[in-house]
């Protein structure tokens, strides 16, 4: 029998929870409810799955609290998509940092909520379990560069922060999460699929040309990320995990 | 009053300095008047006792004796001289006709005398004395004139200097303050608290500082009730509008739940706007950052690019600014989406002129008529043809735009461009110029 997912969802309001349910089970997945922290609690001590919704406003323990639990946790492989009040940069922000997987702003449509699950847990099923994730809230150091994975800055040496796009962004996350490992172009396509832009296998020859201007490689010798003939690229650097600004 | 000069600094100054400066001037010639005059009376008095007294001893005394005397009689500015002396003329200036009279008073009694002055270029007197036997006696004068001490000048050029280093002093103080407070409102950001007064130093600047801290407080207040309000009501709103999304998209297909889902986009862009426009008079609460502009607009552009949108980079200079990025990030992206919507495709330039970045965002739509240009920035302000084409979203996109521009620092003007379009650009802060990458 086929694996079905199930998925909790966390919110106060009962109308927007029974509303969510009954269109996610229409699509083929399995559901439950909680209202708060508490019942969320109840349930993840009897039962596992697949991914939590849950929203930043709740009475008693707020979902930032939640999730940083959950992260700190035996849930901490769970993947969580947060539901912000409003869609503004420091909510956004706050979310990851707490160790979010992805994040929808209310109000929000239905349809999207399912497409943002079914994002989620295809990405977190790419990944090559033995490889944990850069945690958000985390600089990543390579080469002369850092990563600031919570402002989403690239640094060079001398604290000037480089522009990425947001596909841009993705794939070097990509890179970053697994150096010096062997990405087929499949491969880097499912991890950088972002919400909006459809990318195909062509456009990520493209954006590795991208990143390699950003950081300043050589196309024909490229320090960073290599071409492996027939195979993909790969990040040729170590990476180094450095403390959190602040 | 044109003639003043144009800074209150050296209004005052002048005021200041010229009133004491002719107050001290005249107490100084009165001063000198009043010892000019005493002095001048104690002189004549001796003159008239001392001329009566040599000319009766000279006149007793037999003339071989007389030589011998001359040189006791003699005084600092007058001596005695036995013959008729030297020629002169008989006009006086009233100074020396005073000193003629006193002679004349002191021994015209007796003897015929005469008074005649010697040309040169001081002053200097005769008078010729004819003693009882017939002999003539002159009397030669050099008045002094008043003597003045040598270090006088010095000690006036000390005072003249510290009259201006006093006026100057004063003059700082009560401008400085003046200074400082324009320099505050001009800064006035109530979203720091950094922006405070000293409210230290003389009691009207400690009052004034004072009121203006609280002012500032009432303005940061007012600000952040706006805010409030706007959240609290767009926070109420977001339960029911998820709601009724979520039942909307339930529901049966057809035109009705379309028109439904269209209204419930408008009122969410309304609700959501309408934080933006309140939040973007702080200019939220980011850090600056010192960010890459060039490659900060590219992957702007490649942004739109991967999803299809015609928005080119041309390129242009790049530079190092410190400025706040993801406010930055919306005003391009609110300037490219407003062209994208009303013009078609829209072209990105960056510009380094005087030290100072200006992003253009560039597009060849229909503009907008120049006398609106500055009303477009307006809230709620729309263009008549964006009313009618019904594409008017909610009239706040420029606002916030705007808004957010002064907030960083920086500055959002629209001109429209010669050929066609609308010009939107955006001047940053101070630049340094770029990395060596």
């Amino acid at each position: 029998m086929d694996h079905v997912d199930h998925v909790l969802i966390v919110d106060d309001d009962r109308e927007i929870r029974d509303l969510v349910a009954g269109y996610l089970k229409k699509n083929g997945l399995r559901v439950t409810v909680a209202a708060d922290g508490r019942q969320m609690r109840a349930f993840l001590e009897a039962d596992r799955v697949d991914l939590i919704v849950l929203d930043i406003m709740l009475p008693g323990d707020d979902g930032l609290v939640l999730c940083r639990e959950l992260r700190a946790g035996r849930h901490k492989a769970t993947p969580i998509l947060m539901l912000t009040a409003r869609s503004d940069e420091t909510d956004r922000i706050v979310g990851l940092e707490m160790g979010a997987d992805d994040y929808l702003s209310k109000p929000f449509s239905a349809r999207e909520l399912l497409a943002r699950i079914k994002a989620v847990l295809r990405r977190t099923r790419m990944m090559p379990p033995t490889l944990a994730v850069a945690e958000a809230g985390q600089v990543l150091a390579f080469g002369r560069w850092r990563l600031d994975t919570t402002a989403r800055h690239l640094l060079d040496q001398d604290g000037v922060a480089v522009g990425l796009s947001g596909a841009e962004y993705r794939l070097l996350r990509v890179f970053l999460d697994h150096p010096q490992r062997v990405l087929s172009r499949d491969q880097l396509l499912n991890l950088t699929q972002g919400r909006e832009a459809e990318l195909f296998e062509r456009s990520i020859d493209l954006l590795v040309s991208r990143l390699r201007q950003r950081l300043g490689d050589d196309a024909r010798e490229p320090a960073y990320i290599k071409t492996v003939r027939a195979e993909g690229y790969v990040l040729a650097m170590p990476v180094e995990t450095a403390a959190a600004r602040r | 009053m044109s003639w003043l000069p144009r800074t209150l600094r050296w209004r005052l100054f002048l005021i200041l300095f010229a009133g004491l400066g002719l107050a001290h001037a005249l107490s100084f010639g009165v001063l000198f008047l009043e010892r000019y005059l005493s002095a001048r009376a104690v002189m004549l008095t001796n003159l008239e006792s001392d001329v009566g007294t040599s000319i009766a001893l000279l006149d007793r005394l037999p003339a071989a004796e007389r030589p011998q005397w001359l040189a006791r009689l003699a005084r600092p500015t007058y001596r005695y001289e036995i013959g008729p002396g030297l020629p002169g003329v008989p006009e006086l200036s009233p100074r020396a006709a005073e000193i003629a009279d006193t002679i004349n008073t002191a021994a015209g009694r007796q003897f015929p005398v005469t008074v005649e002055r010697i040309p040169g270029p001081r002053l200097h007197l005769q008078a010729h004395v004819t003693l009882s036997d017939g002999s003539i006696v002159t009397i030669d004068l050099l008045p002094q004139v008043m003597p003045l001490a040598d270090w006088l000048p010095y000690v006036l050029a000390v005072q003249l200097l510290l009259l201006v280093l006093c006026t100057w002093v004063a003059v700082r103080l009560a401008i400085r303050p003046l200074l400082r407070f324009a320099g505050a409102a001009e800064r006035l950001d109530p979203a720091s608290t950094a922006t405070r007064l000293d409210e230290g130093g003389p009691t009207e600047v400690a009052y004034a500082a004072t009121a203006f801290n609280a002012m500032r407080d009432r303005i940061a207040h007012y600000l952040a009730e706006r805010v409030q309000i706007l959240a609290a009501i767009s926070h109420d709103l977001q339960t029911p509008i998820t709601r009724m999304k979520l039942r909307a998209e339930m529901g049966e297909d057809g035109p009705d739940r379309d028109k439904l889902v269209n209204d419930l986009a408008e009122i969410e862009l309304m609700v959501r706007e309408g934080v933006a426009y309140a939040r973007s008079a702080h200019g939220d609460a980011e850090e600056p950052v010192r960010i890459d502009v060039g490659s900060f607009v590219e992957s702007l552009v490649f942004d739109y690019q991967d999803i299809g949108k015609p928005v080119q980079w041309i390129g242009g200079a790049t530079a190092v600014a410190t400025t706040r990025p993801h406010a930055l990030r919306r005003i391009l992206t609110n300037l490219i989406d407003n062209a994208l919507k009303f013009a078609g495709p829209v072209e990105v330039e960056i510009m380094a002129t005087a030290g100072r970045i200006r992003i253009g965002v560039l597009d060849r739509g229909p503009g907008i008529p120049d006398d609106q240009l500055e009303a477009v920035l307006q809230p709620f302000y729309r263009l008549e043809q964006s009313r009618s084409r019904d594409t008017g979203g909610t009239g706040l996109g420029l606002a916030i735009t705007h808004q957010l521009a002064r907030a960083i620092g920086g500055a959002l003007t629209l001109k429209n461009r010669d050929g066609g379009g609308l010009a939107a650009e955006v001047m940053l802060g101070a630049a340094s110029p770029g990395s060596d990458r």
